[in-house]
């Protein structure tokens, strides 16, 4: 069996407090990514939610699981993006984490699929399981992060990390 | 020029390469990527590849195209490189040195084996051999089952055993509901509705991460844990789930197959990685 070092960082922006969007377009050369979000937002309260190659169309959905009332489950189809957390998650107090696999994306006979888990502390929604279909069999070449609702900015300070992890 | 620098391709003798330009070295993982330019002077003989050379410990990369990745290499120390041309005749004359860079720490996770389903499709995956130099395992994979009409489970077996040795206890979102279940003396670990079935488009693939812990201590049961889901355009699951194998032998290989139906569809790939502990 083969075997080599991978899980690469490959790019890390730190919001400066004036963007409601993040693009990171530079990472070919992966099996998988792993991308990670921990912060807020810096008024209001939104979600954050999920776009490939600038895909603005209805050609996403999700599935999730969440802590609400001991647990809960919900689906949205035909959306313009992944959404990755409900319910106003972001907000101006408490930080998010956010981790998610964006699988075997630069395949062209598949659909694309996201698995992510979003934590945040004390309150809310605390724990979230998700998965979200892109229906595009393109390789992704582009992902925009950005927060939904009346779009606030991300608070400064708030991280976007890039791993790629090649297989063998 | 000496006998031994030249040799005949179709019947043309060749000269040894000129040395490219040095350009870049950085730093990588217990690594480093050399950039080059390569030599356009018109004089001596083709350059069928080039290699790079670090100094100190002579650690060499191979490649037909800059930049050349040399590996290897000690992290914390530094190293310069320096490049050449190799033909049928021989090594040129080497490069001028390179910037010096200091390797950095390598990497704890580590690609070990990769599976992707043919056209014919697949009951089983297995991982063999698996080596017992990590901590931990994990497994990153896309699925699809060959259900028509809705969603495949995957299970695990270790070692080939398929006695009633595992339990598992999942929750579950079927995008209406949250549901939680668990199996005691099964003889798989389960991991329900990971795969998208046939219907909902032949594209739609489900995905796993299975982390699978403590793999190779022979002192414990092993413990393996998952998040997976497969999403048809919003008819899907989303599932964490945990189990046991009631067994302290180090885990060395592993089964994947389908928790209902037949198999694999074409395009599944499932993949193996291991996690270094210090």
């Amino acid at each position: 069996m083969a075997a080599g070092s991978t899980y690469t960082p490959i790019a890390t922006t730190t919001a400066n407090g004036s963007v409601n969007s993040i693009t990171f377009n530079s990472f070919s050369g992966y099996t998988d990514l792993v991308l990670i979000f921990l912060g807020k937002v810096s008024s209001g309260s939104g979600d954050l939610a999920l776009r490939f190659n600038s895909d603005t169309g209805t050609n996403y959905s999700n599935t999730w699981l969440n802590s609400q009332s001991n647990g809960s489950s919900g689906r949205a189809s035909s959306a313009s993006s992944i959404t990755l957390t409900e319910s106003s998650y972001l907000d101006t107090v408490r930080d998010t984490l956010n981790i998610m696999n964006i699988m075997n994306y630069s395949n062209s006979n598949t659909y694309k699929t996201v698995l992510a888990r979003s934590n945040k502390a004390p309150t809310g929604y605390a724990v979230e399981a998700k998965v979200g279909l892109w229906r595009s069999t393109s390789a992704i070449t582009s992902i925009t992060l950005f927060s939904t609702g009346s779009n606030p900015n991300f608070e400064s300070g708030s991280t976007f990390t890039l791993y790629g992890i090649l297989a063998a | 020029m000496a006998s031994s620098r030249v040799s005949k391709v179709k019947g043309k003798v060749l000269d040894i390469p000129n040395p490219p330009t040095i350009g870049t070295a950085t730093a990588g993982a217990e690594s480093a990527s050399v950039a080059f330019t390569a030599y356009s002077g018109g004089k001596g003989g083709p350059t069928f590849s080039y290699t790079a050379k670090s100094n100190p410990g002579s650690f060499t990369g191979t490649g037909t195209t800059s930049p050349v990745t040399v590996s290897g290499l000690t992290a914390g120390t530094s190293y310069t490189f320096t490049v050449a041309g190799v033909n049928p005749t021989g090594t040129g004359e080497y490069s001028s040195a390179s910037n010096s860079i200091t390797a950095l720490v390598g990497t704890a996770y580590e690609s070990i084996a990769t599976v992707t389903v043919g056209s014919g499709g697949s009951s089983t995956i297995t991982f063999t051999s698996i080596p017992s130099t990590y901590t931990h395992l994990q497994i990153r994979g896309i699925a699809r089952g060959s259900r028509s009409d809705q969603a495949d489970g995957i299970v695990a077996q270790y070692n080939s055993d398929t006695g009633a040795n595992y339990s598992w206890h999942e929750i579950q979102g079927s995008g209406s509901v949250a549901g939680a279940v668990g199996v005691a003396n099964a003889t798989y670990m389960g991991m329900q509705d990971s795969m998208a079935a046939q219907t909902g488009g032949a594209s739609i693939f489900g995905a796993l991460v299975i982390d699978i812990l403590d793999y190779a201590n022979t002192n414990k049961y092993k413990t393996q844990r998952s998040l997976t889901g497969n999403d048809r355009n919003g008819a899907g699951y989303v599932n964490f789930s945990s189990g046991g194998w009631r067994n302290t032998n180090a885990i060395t290989s592993i089964d994947l197959k389908a928790l209902y139906g037949t198999g694999f569809a074409q395009y599944t790939t499932f993949a193996l990685y291991g996690i270094k502990g210090a």
